[in-house]
């Protein structure tokens, strides 16, 4: 039963119980009330009645009395009147009386006293009618005894009636009293049984609601207690509010259930996710350490593997050669042996290939027990699961990873594949890309380094440049100057052309007296020293002979000087003419041969001439001259070779000759003429020297052999003159072969311009001078130069208001040949500048009247013709700022003050130091 | 060349040793580089010749006046008090820079207790080097880097003109030591607090960088400073982590560990 229902059944009985009850008593007080009132009102108008009847007897007896003892008539017909008034009303009386007493004895007594009345009634007619007939009539005397005793009983009789009617309230009041104990006695019971009814009642109700609470609670605490996985239900017993509470509790356990299902199901994401989440920051971990994409595959394949409970794995990075794409493998983990496991995959090639086409996992349940074994020194095994999963970055693979395992991998891990997937192809892309910069980084920086280097070299260079350039500025200058001298010499040579022209043969002659006057002198020294030496008379101490010698060779050495010389100037001085004529071969041998060959035997030396027996038996030359070198080339094999064989060969060859300056090189047949020696040679470095003049093989340290050095270069001069050349082969220790070339003059009877060889010669004893001595002559022809030369006639103007200063420095810039300017301070510094522009320095004292130095440097350095004047500013040492205003100013440099000539000096040779200088 | 003369340039640079045996090639008047090899196998002084085209002796005084600046405003307040200082010159060529450090350290006071060891692989480069005298003409160039350094006194006070040269004072070599060193193929022969190894890298590939970094990383003190030229740099190399960046433009590193 519903508890509403048993509240409302219980209360509402109960009330309705009270009500009935109250109902109840209320309709019986009413009633009692009601009866009390009609009873005592009955009985009250009985009463009444019964007195009215009482006293009407009384008053009726009265009024008879009356007119019977009354003979007046008057008087009679009122009483006559009152009497039958009365009797009526006593008539009326007693039979309202008659009709409200049911009771059995009043009725007997009203019966008996109506019937006392009418007797009565008619005894008082009997009588009045007679007392009418006979007014004076007496009545007789027994009757009116009757009459008294009738009137008498009736008096009784009503005196009864009232007091029957008096008795009857009497016990209506007694009884009246009895109902009213009654209902109290009623109220009392039904009050008792209405406080029984009302607690068993909430008893009842009370138990049956706690009953089913503490089902409830003990439910509640139970379920409370319990992990909310299964909650206990209440058994819904009955229907009512308790079982709705039941049904409501059974559901939201349902709901509760559910609900910690849902929890724990969310807890349980949650705690994957989060181990998702570390593993994931655990590998995250590793990314910042990466520096390059191999670190980043080790680094990786050794984290995620036992990461997800894999025993095996490899990463494979995707590389791209050319137009080719490869799927290389970077590293692995727990790799068995390497021989069986591909290093390589192309796009599509195998699962890794496939999935790297594919882009998307490829997962492998199933492997067979024999597709891949994983082993450690105890054993092997196949691995369960193969999982390849392609490293994408914007839906390009950059890489596949292959991982094996012994157990299937859980979604979980497959998850964090993925995951970590996701991220390594950020990673790895990132990575390439910073490789990338770091690459560009460094090439930029190899490049930059690279170009400094270019840079510094090519300042060598330029450096070099620049020295060379300089170089041979000075040797242009000192060529233009010898130009310039030529220029002179052959002006001045010009003007006496006609002179020398005139002289010329004077001066042959005189040439000839020379040598003649000098020989003739020298000869009979000679012979002397020669006569003196061989100690005929035998008084000379061996010192004695011993200088004799040493004079006999001087002398000896002087006269082949003096030829050399004379041919030589004869050659340069292009006063040797070229006479060609036919010239006999044999005959020239014999007089070589002649000439030689007692040198020959002396040394001991083999000597031969060899003809070709190919060559024609004559040929155009100058024989003189031809002669002349060849004794000169015998002389000098002769020399230098101690033992073995000295050969003059002659033949002819094939040769590029240039027959006339400025003509191009032709091919002809030539004579050649070689000696040939066995002598010491000569170092390849020094064959090209020999022909200068002045030069021999050995230098200057040694002067074994003697000579003057001049034999070759008129050797090659007069082979120049001849239009031939000589060419030498050698070989140190082995000899050496001299060979001249010499056209056949008869093809062109041309005389060679002799001038032209002249200048030729000239220009190249020139070069060589230049060349040989470059070093030390130029050195030295800069020191005089530059230096103190740098102040020479240099225009300096010295602003200053310190007079001694002026004086000081005037006189010791004058020793320098200096041009000295001076002015007193900035303005007149100005002035003396407009008027002298040539300035080329300026000595800027700062402190000084009217425009102090700052103002005067900028001033100055306003005026574009001074914007790079070198000014020196004179400052005091004290004032360390001044400088710095003096640089800033525009002063080239400064000195402090007091000045230090020698730094003053070598201050203003930098200032003034100019490359032309 | 390398097992006939013991001079081994295969860590230069390429493109460096390409240009430098091109440029002597050419010089040489010479049709090709085997042409070279040959002459340089037989004459000696070939080699001579071509050793000198690969040390690169370009230098001012100076040089760089805000690295010099920087060495005197930020370096020197750091090493002032040290009791002794040592500086290695690493390919000090003809010594500017060697003479420009001793003035900067004399006029910072300091020069009295500090040695100065400069070594070239050039032996000609260090003769010139130790005569302290230099060309007239650059002294303008150098008077201005002077002043742009930081110089305290009159950049005159230290020269005397020669001639077209000038020579700087003697007491300026009072404590410098110049010795041949080959960075390429010598050890460390000193602990420095300061070495300066300005454009010498540039002309090394990366391994040989690499060992020459060893070799001034093994050769500096602790908190010791490297001076590196304009375009070079520590990073890149092995010892890129042991160095923090103490200048960084002018490329002023200090050791920290």
């Amino acid at each position: 039963m519903r508890f509403r229902t048993k509240l409302y059944t219980s209360i509402g009985s109960l009330l309705l119980f009270i009500t009935i009850i109250v109902m109840i008593l209320m309709n019986m007080l009413e009633q009692s009330t009601v009866k009390m009132n009609v009873v005592i009102n009955d009985l009250n108008e009985r009463i009444e009645i019964a007195s009215t009847i009482k006293d009407e007897t009384s008053l009726s007896s009265n009024v008879l009395n009356a007119l019977l003892n009354n003979r007046e008539a008057a008087i009679n017909m009122d009483l006559t009147n009152a009497w039958e008034n009365s009797n009526a009303s006593l008539q009326i009386a007693i039979e309202s009386l008659e009709k409200k007493d049911t009771q059995e004895k009043a009725q007997e007594l009203i019966s008996k006293f109506k019937s006392l009345h009418e007797s009565y009634r008619n005894m008082g007619e009997q009588a009045l009618m007679e007392r009418k007939i006979n007014p004076n009539a007496e009545l007789t005397p027994a009757f009116l005894t009757d009459l008294e005793r009738t009137s008498q009983r009736m008096a009784q009789m009503s005196e009864l009636l009232h007091g029957i009617q008096e008795q009857g309230l009497k016990n209506e009041l007694l009884r009246s009293k009895d109902t009213y104990n009654w209902a109290v006695e009623n109220i009392y019971i039904y009050l008792v049984i209405g406080l029984i009814i009302g607690i068993s009642f909430a008893i009842w109700i009370i138990r049956s609601i706690s009953n089913n609470l503490n089902k409830v609670t003990e439910v509640m605490k139970q379920a409370a207690a319990s992990d909310f996985d299964t909650i206990p239900r209440i058994e819904i017993s009955s229907k009512g509010e308790l079982s709705e509470i039941a049904v409501a509790f059974n559901k939201m356990a349902k709901a509760l259930e559910e609900h910690s299902r849902n929890e724990k199901q969310v807890k349980e994401d949650a705690e994957e996710l989060s181990w998702l989440n570390r593993q994931i920051a655990k590998i995250a971990t590793l990314y910042t350490e990466v520096e390059n994409v191999q670190m980043l595959a080790d680094m990786l394949i050794t984290k995620l593997v036992p990461m997800v409970g894999a025993s095996y794995g490899v990463f494979y990075l995707k590389e791209v050669n050319k137009s080719d794409q490869y799927l290389t493998r970077m590293s692995s983990y727990a790799s068995l042996s390497t021989e069986q496991e591909r290093k390589q995959f192309r796009l599509g090639e195998g699962l890794i290939g496939q999935c790297a086409l594919l882009k998307r996992p490829i997962h492998l349940n199933q492997v067979p027990d024999d597709y891949l074994k994983i082993g450690s020194g105890l054993g092997e095994a196949s691995p369960k699961t193969i999982m390849i999963l392609p490293v994408l970055f914007e839906e390009q693979v950059l890489a596949v990873i292959e991982i094996a395992s012994f157990e299937t991998l859980t979604p979980i891990q497959i998850k964090l594949l993925e995951k970590v997937n996701n991220n390594l192809g950020i990673k790895i892309n990132s990575i390439i890309n910073h490789m990338k910069v770091e690459q560009l980084l460094q090439e930029s920086q190899a490049l930059t380094e690279e170009l400094q280097a270019q840079s510094e070299e090519l300042q060598m260079q330029q450096e070099e440049l620049r020295t060379t350039n300089e170089k041979l500025e000075e040797q242009y200058e000192a060529s233009k100057q010898q130009n310039f001298e030529i220029h002179e010499v052959s002006a001045a040579l010009e003007e006496k052309a006609q002179q020398l022209e005139l002289s010329s043969k004077y001066k042959s002659e005189f040439l000839a007296n020379m040598s003649h006057e000098l020989r003739t002198p020298l000869n009979s020294l000679l012979i002397l020293a020669q006569i003196l030496s061989e100690n005929g008379e035998g008084n000379l101490t061996y010192k004695q002979q011993e200088y004799i010698k040493t004079i006999n060779t001087s002398g000896n050495d002087l006269l082949n000087l003096i030829n050399d010389i004379l041919d030589l100037a004869k050659v340069e001085s292009g006063k040797l003419d070229v006479i060609p004529k036919e010239v006999e071969l044999n005959q020239l041998r014999d007089i070589i041969y002649r000439q030689f060959s007692h040198i020959a035997n002396k040394k001991k030396v083999h000597f031969s001439i060899e003809l070709d027996k190919a060559l024609p038996m004559t040929f155009f030359t100058d024989e003189q001259r031809l002669l002349q070198i060849l004794k000169n080339l015998l002389a000098n094999a002769f020399k230098f070779t101690e033992s073995g064989s000295v050969s003059l060969q002659i033949h002819s060859v094939m040769k590029n000759i240039t027959r006339n300056q400025g003509e191009e090189q032709q091919l002809e047949r030539v004579f050649a003429f070689s000696v040939i020696d066995t002598g010491i040679g000569i170092e390849k470095e020094k064959q090209k020297t020999i022909f200068d003049a002045f030069k021999q093989a050995d230098g200057t340290t040694s002067r074994k052999y003697g000579g003057t050095g001049l034999g070759l270069s008129i050797c090659r001069e007069l082979a120049q003159l001849l239009g031939g050349f000589i060419e030498v082969t050698s070989e140190i220790r082995n000899g050496s072969t001299f060979t001249l070339y010499l056209p056949n003059l008869q093809m062109n009877n041309k005389i060679v311009d002799i001038s032209t060889a002249r200048a030729e010669a000239a220009v190249s004893l020139e070069s060589n001078y230049l060349v040989n001595s470059n070093d030390q002559v130029l050195k030295e022809g800069s020191m005089l130069k530059h230096g103190k030369s740098i102040l020479k006639n240099k225009k300096i103007l010295i602003v200053d208001d310190d007079i001694r200063n002026v004086y000081a420095l005037t006189i010791a810039l004058e020793n320098y040949d200096m041009e000295i300017l001076v002015a007193e301070n900035g303005r007149e510094a100005l002035e003396v500048l407009k008027k002298h522009p040539k300035t080329d320095l300026i000595l800027m004292d700062i402190m000084m009247p009217e425009m102090d130095g700052f103002e005067a440097i900028q001033h100055i350095r306003k005026i574009s013709r001074f914007e790079t004047i070198p000014i020196i500013a004179l400052t005091a040492k004290a004032m360390k700022h001044s400088r710095e205003e003096c640089l800033e100013a525009g002063a080239s440099d400064y000195i402090s003050k007091p000045i230090n000539l020698e730094q003053l000096f070598s201050l203003m040779q930098v200032w003034l130091f100019t490359k032309e200088g | 060349m390398f097992r006939y003369y013991g001079y081994d340039f295969k860590n230069y640079a390429f493109p460096f040793v390409q240009r430098r045996i091109n440029h002597r090639v050419q010089i040489e008047r010479l049709s090709s580089i085997s042409a070279l090899q040959e002459k340089i196998l037989r004459e000696p002084s070939v080699m001579a010749r071509l050793l000198s085209d690969f040390s690169i002796n370009v230098t001012e005084m100076f040089r760089d006046p805000s690295f010099f600046k920087s060495i005197r405003t930020k370096v020197i307040p750091l090493i002032r008090d040290y009791p002794s200082i040592k500086i290695w010159h690493v390919g000090c060529s003809s010594g500017e820079e060697v003479y420009s450090m001793a003035i900067l350290l004399h006029e910072e006071g300091i020069y009295d207790k500090t040695r100065i060891y400069a070594t070239d692989l050039n032996k000609n480069i260090l003769e010139k080097a130790k005569q302290g005298t230099f060309p007239l003409e650059e002294m303008k160039l150098y008077t201005k880097n002077y002043i742009e350094a930081g110089g305290k006194q009159a950049f005159s006070e230290y020269y005397k003109a020669i001639d077209d040269k000038v020579c700087f004072h003697p007491f300026l070599q009072k404590n410098m030591i110049f010795a041949q060193h080959n960075v390429v193929s010598d050890h460390s022969f000193n602990e420095f607090d300061i070495i300066i190894c300005r454009n010498v890298l540039i002309y090394f590939n990366k391994v040989l960088q690499n060992d020459v970094h060893q070799l001034l990383y093994e050769s500096l003190s602790t908190s010791g400073f490297l001076g590196l030229g304009k375009r070079e740099g520590v990073k890149f190399t092995r010892y890129e982590d042991c160095y923090r960046e103490f200048d960084g433009p002018e490329r002023l590193y200090q050791k920290v560990k």
